[in-house]
C-alpha cells in the first residue's frame, strides 16, 4: 500500500464548508473551470484541532506524536503536505484498513481566525485476519502459504503472525513472529521484529535435504527515506541429511548438526519503479553475514552485493536496458573449531542468474552435485522490450516482456594474493557466458516467469549446461521470499 | 532415510564385479572422545570380519559419522563408489565379490549360525544399548559427554535426547534394535545381567574347547562375538559387572584372546 499521487490526495481528500478563506482550492486549477489559479502558500493558516475518528484499541500515545507534526504547520500548503506524510505515517503503523483525511475551518469557541481543523477518520483493522497466499523461491520452488495474523495487537501497531508453508521440493515451514513498531513518528521507523522457525526444503542440485530450526531478531530502521537497513542476529540450528543413497560422497562428508549463530546487516537502496521489470531506476544492496562470533560451530564472514541500473532507451519508447552485478565472497572465520557448510556456500547458475545453465549448475561439482564455493560474480545486460505486435496491450499483454540478454559470471574458490591486478585476472579467468532472447511474465510485481532459449558458452568442467528453451520462475532479490 | 534396503540390494549386486580395491575406508566416531559401547562393538565386529577375510582397509574417524552413514548405523565402509553400513550389509557385499568366511558350513550349520548371531544381536547389542542409553548414571557420566563431544550447547542436549528417545521408542526401517520393541525398557539393571549371563553361558556351551565357533575355521559368529566381547572389556563404565560377567566365562576369554593376537595386535 504506497500512498495516492498528491494530486488525488487534495482533490478528494480536502473538503471545506463554510465560506472562510480558504475557499475550494485546486492547486492546477485550469482556466476552464473558472476559478483564477491559486497560490496555495500564500495562505497564512494553522491548525487548530486534529481529530482522529474511529479508533478503537489504538492507543493515544502512539497516535499523538504521530500528528503531533501537523502542529508546525503555517500555510495551507504545508498543512495540506503535512496531512498527506502523517496519513502516510499512520499506514504504515498497519494498524487500519482505510484512512481519509478531511481538512475544515475550526470553528467554535477556541478556534482562531484562519485557523484549520483537520479530521483523519479510520477504519481498524480486524482482531485476527487470515489468508491462504502462495510464495514463490528462488530456486524455481513455489508453496502455499496459510496465514494467521493478529495487526495492532496491543494497540501500538505491534504485529503477531504465525505461517505454515507447503511448497514443491518437498519444503515446508512454519514461522510464528513478532514485530513491534518502537518509535513510528522519527524518521528512521525502527521496527523490531522477533521470529521462531522451522523450515525444511530439498536441494536436488547437490543431493541433500535441509532443515533448519532457530530464532532470529531482527531490527530494520532508515538512515535516510530511501535506504532501508536491517540488522539482524540468528540463531539456527541446521541438520543436513543425504537425500539419495547416491548423494555425492563430498556431500556426504558434510552432512550433520550444526549451530550458527551469525549478525547480518542488509542494506537496502531501491529507486526502481517496479522491482520486477523496472523501466527507470538504481538498485543497491549490500548483505554482510558474521557467523561464529558468539557461539555455535560455524564460523565465517560473508559479504554480498547486489547493482541493478535501468534506463530507457532515449528515442525508442518502452524499450529499457538493464545492467546487473552481483558479487560475493566468503571466508572462514580463524577460530578454531569452526567450520564452514555446504549450505552457507554460493551457488550460481540457473533461469535467473546465469541462464542457460542448470539451476546451481555452474561451479565445483562432485560426481554430479553442486558443492559451491567461496567467490562468485554474476553480471547481466539485458534488453526489455514489450512483446511484438503488442497482443492484449492496455491489458494482459503489459505484464509480459519480450528480452535480449547477454549473462556471464564465475565461481570458485580461489585463492587470493596481494596484487589486484592478478586477483583480477583470476576473477576472469575460466568465466562461464550466455546470450539468448526470451519472454518475461511478471505476476503480480512480486516475482516474475521466464521462458527463454539461451546459448552458454565457456563450459568447465562439472558445469551443467542446459542449452535452448529454459523455464524459470523467481523473484529478481536473491534472498528475499516474496509473498504475492 | 527412505528406501535404503532396496537401493543396497541393488548396490550389491552392481558392485559384484569389481575386485575389492586398495583404498576402501571404514568411517566411525572418535575413538578417544565420542564412541560409545555399542558402536565399538559393532566397528570392532566388522574390522575383525574384514581382517579375517584378508581385505585391506583404512580407518577414518569423523564427528559425524553416523549422520554420514546411509542408515544411520556405524561403521560403514566406502568401497569405491558404494557406501554400504552395518555388519550384515557389509557382510552380504563382501560376499558378493566372492569372498566368503563361512563357505565351508553346510546348510544346517549356516542356519544355526544364523541362530546364534540373532541370540548375541538380541542380547548383547541391547544390553550394550540399555547399559549406554537408559541406565541413568552411565548416560550422564558417561553417554552425554561423549555423544555431545563435537556439538555445542545447547544443540547438544536437544541432539542426545533425541538419540535417547529414539533408542528407547518402537522400531523403525532404519534397523537400530529399539528396546521397546523388544520389551527391554522395563527392565531393572540386575535383569539385563541376567540376560547376558545367560547368552554368554549359551555361547560358552557353543564353543566348548574348540578354537573357534565352528571348529578351526573363522566365521562371522567369531567376529560378531569378538566384537561384542572386546567391546565389554576394553570399554570403560562406571559398573564393572558386565565385565565380570564376560571374565567368568574363560572360553570366552581365550576366544577373544585367540582372535585378538592374530588380528588386531600388529594393526
Amino acid at each position: 500500500m504506497t500512498g495516492s499521487s498528491l494530486d488525488t490526495t487534495l482533490a478528494d481528500s480536502v473538503s471545506s464548508t463554510g465560506s472562510s478563506s480558504a475557499g475550494s482550492p485546486k492547486p492546477s486549477a485550469t482556466a476552464s473551470s473558472g476559478f483564477p489559479a491559486l497560490n496555495l502558500d500564500a495562505f497564512k493558516t494553522r491548525v487548530d484541532v486534529i481529530n482522529i475518528d474511529g479508533v478503537g484499541r489504538t492507543r493515544n500515545d502512539i497516535l499523538d506524536p504521530l500528528v503531533r507534526p501537523l502542529f508546525e504547520a503555517n500555510t495551507f500548503e504545508e498543512v495540506v503536505l503535512r496531512a498527506h506524510t502523517v496519513r502516510r505515517r499512520l499506514e504504515e503503523l498497519g494498524a487500519f484498513k482505510a484512512i481519509n483525511v478531511f481538512i475544515d475551518t475550526s470553528s467554535g469557541d477556541n478556534a482562531t481566525r484562519d485557523g484549520l481543523e483537520v479530521t483523519y477518520s479510520v477504519v481498524e483493522t480486524r482482531r485476527v485476519v487470515g489468508g491462504v497466499n502462495t510464495s514463490i523461491g528462488n530456486n524455481n520452488d513455489g508453496s502455499v502459504v496459510l496465514q494467521l495474523k493478529c495487526p495492532n495487537l496491543f494497540g501500538r501497531g505491534e504485529l503477531f503472525q504465525t505461517e505454515y508453508e507447503y511448497g514443491t521440493k518437498h519444503t515446508t515451514g512454519f514461522q510464528t513472529s513478532f514485530a513491534k513498531p518502537l518509535v513510528p513518528w522519527l524518521w528512521p521507523q525502527p521496527r523490531l521484529t522477533s521470529t521462531l522457525f522451522q523450515s525444511g526444503f530439498d536441494a536436488p542440485w547437490s543431493g541433500f535435504r535441509e532443515t533448519d530450526r532457530g530464532l532470529h531478531v531482527d531490527l530494520s530502521f532508515k538512515s535516510r527515506p530511501s535506504i532501508a537497513h536491517s540488522v539482524r542476529w540468528e540463531a539456527v540450528w541446521r541438520d543436513i541429511s543425504a537425500l539419495t543413497p547416491s548423494t555425492a560422497f563430498a556431500v556426504r562428508e558434510e552432512c550433520g548438526h550444526s549451530l550458527k549463530s551469525s549478525l547480518k546487516h542488509i542494506l537496502t537502496w531501491d529507486q526502481r519503479d517496479n522491482p520486477i521489470v523496472p523501466s527507470k531506476g538504481t538498485l543497491f544492496r549490500l548483505q554482510q553475514e558474521c557467523a561464529g562470533l558468539l557461539a555455535g560451530n560455524v564460523g565465517f564472514h560473508k559479504h554480498e552485493l547486489e547493482l541493478q541500473l535501468n534506463r530507457p532507451v532515449p528515442l525508442l519508447s518502452d524499450v529499457v536496458i538493464q545492467a546487473s552485478l552481483r558479487a560475493g565472497i566468503m571466508k572462514p572465520l580463524q577460530k578454531i573449531d569452526t567450520v564452514t557448510c555446504i549450505n552457507d556456500r554460493f551457488f550460481i547458475g540457473g533461469p535467473l542468474t546465469l541462464r542457460g545453465f542448470n539451476l546451481h549448475g555452474v561451479g565445483p561439482h562432485s560426481e554430479g552435485n553442486a558443492l559451491g564455493a567461496t567467490t562468485y560474480w554474476n553480471a547481466g545486460l539485458h534488453v526489455y522490450t514489450p512483446l511484438p505486435f503488442r497482443p492484449g496491450a492496455g491489458g494482459f499483454g503489459d505484464y509480459f516482456r519480450a528480452h535480449l540478454f547477454a549473462n556471464a559470471g564465475n565461481i570458485g574458490d580461489f585463492a587470493y594474493t596481494d596484487d589486484h591486478y592478478k586477483n583480477f585476472n583470476i576473477l576472469l579467468n575460466r568465466l562461464r557466458y550466455s546470450v539468448g532472447a526470451g519472454i518475461v511474465l511478471s505476476i503480480g510485481h512480486m516475482a516474475r516467469f521466464e521462458l527463454n532459449y539461451c546459448l552458454p558458452f565457456g563450459q568447465q568442467s562439472g558445469d551443467q549446461t542446459s542449452p535452448g528453451l529454459q523455464f524459470g520462475l523467481g523473484v529478481s532479490f536473491v534472498y528475499l521470499k516474496m509473498q504475492i | 532415510m527412505p528406501n535404503v534396503l532396496l537401493t543396497e540390494s541393488i548396490a550389491v549386486e552392481l558392485g559384484g564385479s569389481d575386485p575389492w580395491p586398495d583404498n576402501v575406508q571404514l568411517f566411525q566416531p572418535f575413538d578417544s572422545e565420542q564412541i560409545l559401547l555399542p558402536d565399538v562393538a559393532a566397528v570392532r565386529s566388522v574390522q575383525a570380519f574384514l581382517r579375517m577375510c584378508a581385505l585391506p582397509f583404512s580407518v577414518d574417524q569423523r564427528a559425524n559419522a553416523e549422520q554420514m552413514s546411509p542408515s544411520g548405523a556405524i561403521p560403514f565402509i566406502k568401497c569405491g563408489a558404494f557406501v554400504i553400513a552395518d555388519m550384515d550389509p557389509i557382510v552380504a557385499f563382501v560376499n558378493t565379490k566372492g569372498i566368503h568366511l563361512s563357505h565351508h558350513l553346510d546348510s544346517s550349520q549356516r542356519a544355526d549360525m544364523r541362530a546364534y548371531m540373532s541370540l548375541v544381536i538380541n542380547v548383547l547389542h541391547s544390553a550394550e544399548l540399555y547399559i549406554t542409553w537408559t541406565h541413568e548414571y552411565t548416560y550422564n557420566t558417561i553417554t552425554y559427554p561423549r555423544y555431545s563431544f563435537a556439538t555445542p550447547f545447547p544443540l547438544d542436549r536437544i541432539l542426545c535426547w533425541k538419540k535417547r528417545r529414539a533408542v528407547q521408542a518402537a522400531p523403525n526401517p532404519s534397523g537400530i534394535r529399539k528396546l521397546d520393541s523388544i520389551s527391554w525398557s522395563d527392565k531393572k539393571l540386575v535383569d539385563v545381567y541376567d540376560e547376558v549371563d545367560s547368552c554368554c553361558q549359551a555361547l560358552a556351551e557353543r564353543l566348548g574347547t574348540q578354537l573357534y565357533f565352528f571348529g578351526d575355521k573363522k566365521t562371522e559368529l567369531d567376529a560378531l562375538v569378538y566384537g561384542h566381547v572386546s567391546a565389554i572389556l576394553i570399554t570403560p563404565l562406571p559398573d564393572t559387572r558386565l565385565k565380570d560377567i564376560i571374565n567368568s566365562y574363560p572360553t570366552l576369554i581365550e576366544h577373544f584372546r585367540r582372535i585378538d593376537n592374530d588380528y588386531f595386535k600388529n594393526y
